[in-house]
């Protein structure tokens, strides 16, 4: 592959894990407060109003799996383990520093983490709907915003007044139609970046903590991509074939899927996951009274532990048009039941869209690597 | 003058090497892998150009399976699904699909004009594959070739384990109950048919043509009635089904126009 430069920005982007562990230290140094969130289903605005810090935990590594598992079940998704592994072996740099951990009744598996993470942690648990229809569900998820909200206050001492909340609502939809204008780049064939280059920035962007320095950055990263492009630099051939990987949180670990789906003769043009467009599309309400938007916006979030899940099927069919996608790979972590049970549901939905469907099922560990390697390029030798 | 492709299905107990001249295959070599997947290719390749009294450089080299990474002079390199798909294709045209019954892995692919379109693998657990089949003989005290004699066609003891560890246990088991060693083998042979139709099922088949049985155990034509009893199509084999792999890696090279 003959490459532009990449914008520095990018590799920037590449670090910023790393980079926020100092970040979030230096930020507790000066008074902050730090919210831990594990799922995208936390209405962070509420936590940045408040003045406080909201960081994603650490949850995508096996290198803490083996200490969870002393008390956790084997047998159970590695997304949990590796984060409840991170946080007693205070690994995490971002959980050591949370002053509060935000959980929310997603899957089985991890309400129950939260339970054991309250043994040592402030853990601050919300009571998510399982469905996304009817008033019922909505009434009692805008009850457990303003729960979050009060909760919040009272634990930093703070007022969130409208104007600090509504700011906070500006600027997360500001980030999000960033996000989105750079993963929408990769609509063009070829697409400008590859999908291991377009993760990182994905990833890396939750742990930038300065939001207007952040959404600064993405611009530039955006501008700059596109002017190469348009200069002509092309840095994926013509002829890979365009893949959207869905299913469960993928980065670290299982970005092995990605490595073979790009080693094999594809790339990953879109993802529809929690690392993209599944957080990325919907913006919260700017005109509606805040809470209630907020609300109703992270209620909509297309995750398999709602019943049904029209959300993700609806995205799902949209995005392999947009992204004139040649074939959909899922991704399901072991134990996972929601997601390996929709997978059904997933693949009759591609089958009516007439879109090519592969599943596969892996953990954090490294010893498929060769397996996910023939089954994806087999997939990908099958694409017409 | 013809264009030579030599076909090398690197499995991980059989290397299996098959010479094509475009149209169908003229010679077909099977020998044990061994420790080193590149080794026992390259002797093989050795072997079936010395006695075409062909070289090097007549043939486009195409390699495929579990250690097709490990043969570096080959040409050019495909999936074993790929290769299986196709080269079934060229032993049986008109077929709906293939089932595979490798040593590690078990696939089930499906193919519709011409091309593959549906693949299902099962590569986590050795339950269903040949592994499986080899250690269930082992425990018997039985030889895999001797499987269609031994086993009681009419009846089994059902093994009702789906993880390979486990049905071991289950077999010592038996055994210690002195039950009836060919009802037993028939058990595990319906154990390994029932693995093949969870994917089978996934994939979806309409049953308007028969699906090709490929590798070694395709020999075995007990299983292969046992399979389709449990999937409910028709399975056929073809004498060369245990080279569908080599002969489909010639296919992709052909077709790819590596020659
Ligand atoms: S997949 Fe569902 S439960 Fe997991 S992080 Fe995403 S929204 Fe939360
Ligand atoms: S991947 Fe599945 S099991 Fe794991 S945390 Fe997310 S929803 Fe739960």
């Amino acid at each position: 592959m003959s490459g532009s430069a990449l914008p520095s920005q990018f590799e920037g982007f590449a670090d910023a894990r790393k980079q926020g562990f100092l970040t979030v230290k230096n930020l507790k140094d000066e008074g902050k407060n730090v919210v831990g969130v594990f799922c995208t289903y936390s209405p962070v605005e509420v936590v940045l109003a408040a003045g406080a810090v909201p960081v994603g935990i650490c949850a995508f590594s096996d290198e803490t799996i083996a200490e969870a598992e002393k008390v956790l079940p084997r047998n159970l998704c590695p997304l949990v383990k590796s984060s409840y592994g991170f946080a007693i072996t205070e690994k995490c740099p971002y959980i050591y520093f949370s002053d509060l951990i935000v959980g929310e009744t997603t899957c089985d598996g991890k309400k129950k983490m939260y339970e054991l993470l309250s043994d040592f942690k402030k853990v601050h648990v919300m009571q998510l709907p399982q469905t996304q229809s009817g008033e019922t569900a909505k009434e009692m998820w805008r009850k457990e915003v303003s729960l979050l909200k009060d909760k919040i206050e009272e634990e930093f001492g703070v007022d969130i007044t409208d104007e600090s909340i509504k700011r906070a609502i500006r600027v997360k939809n500001e980030e999000r139609k960033l996000l989105k204008e750079f993963y929408e780049l990769s609509k063009s064939c070829p697409p400008p970046i590859t999908g291991t280059e377009q993760l990182k920035v994905l990833y890396g962007s939750q742990f930038k903590f300065d939001y207007a320095q952040k959404n600064k950055e993405l611009r530039a990263t955006i501008d700059k991509i596109k002017q190469d492009y348009e200069n002509g630099a092309r840095n994926v051939p013509e002829s890979a074939k365009r893949i959207l990987i869905t299913g469960c949180p993928l980065a670290g670990a299982t970005e092995k899927i990605v490595k073979a789906i790009e080693e094999s003769g594809g790339v990953v043009v879109a993802y529809e996951n929690c690392m993209g467009a599944k957080t990325a599309e919907r913006l919260v309400d700017e005109n509606d009274e805040p809470y209630k938007a907020i609300a109703d916006r992270y209620l909509q979030i297309g995750c398999s532990v709602m019943t049904p899940n029209n959300n993700r099927y609806e995205l799902l069919s949209r995005l392999v048009k947009e992204f004139k996608v040649d074939g959909v790979v899922e991704m399901t972590l072991q134990a996972c039941h929601t997601y390996a049970v929709e997978t059904a549901m997933i693949r009759k939905l591609m089958q009516k869209e007439n879109v090519p469907f592969t599943s596969v099922e892996t953990d954090y560990s490294t010893s498929d690597a060769a397996q996910l390697k023939t089954r994806l390029a087999a997939f990908i030798e099958m694409l017409p | 003058m013809t264009k030579w492709f030599v076909g090398i299905d690197s499995g991980s107990a059989l290397c299996k090497t098959a010479l094509f001249d475009g149209k169908g295959v003229t010679d077909a070599l099977a020998v044990k892998t061994g420790w080193n997947p590149g080794l026992s290719a390259a002797e093989s390749l050795g072997c079936i150009l010395k006695r075409n009294s062909l070289s090097r450089g007549d043939v486009c080299v195409s390699s495929t399976g579990y250690g097709r990474e490990a043969i570096d002079f080959a040409d050019c390199s495909f999936t074993e699904i790929t290769c299986h798909a196709f080269g079934g294709m060229n032993l049986a045209p008109g077929i709906e699909g293939v089932i595979d019954i490798g040593g590690q892995d078990s696939k089930v692919i499906q193919i519709e004009g011409g091309r593959v379109t549906n693949f299902m693998m099962n590569d986590k657990c050795a339950a269903g594959t040949g592994r499986f089949l080899n250690m269930s003989c082992e425990r018997l005290g039985l030889r895999l070739e001797d499987i269609d004699e031994f086993a009681d066609p009419d009846e089994a003891i059902p093994v009702n384990n789906m993880c390979a560890v486990f049905a071991e246990s289950e077999i010592i088991g038996l055994l210690a109950m002195q039950k009836d060693r060919s009802k037993i083998m028939t058990g595990v042979l319906q154990s390994i048919a029932q693995k093949i139709r969870q994917m089978t099922g996934k994939v979806g088949f309409t049953g308007t043509a028969p699906l090709l049985m490929t590798g070694g155990l395709s020999k075995s034509a007990l299983l292969i009635r046992i399979i389709a009893q449990a999937i409910s199509l028709d399975v056929i084999t073809h004498e060369l089904a245990l080279f569908a792999g080599a002969v489909g890696a010639c296919v992709c090279a052909g077709d790819k126009g590596r020659w």
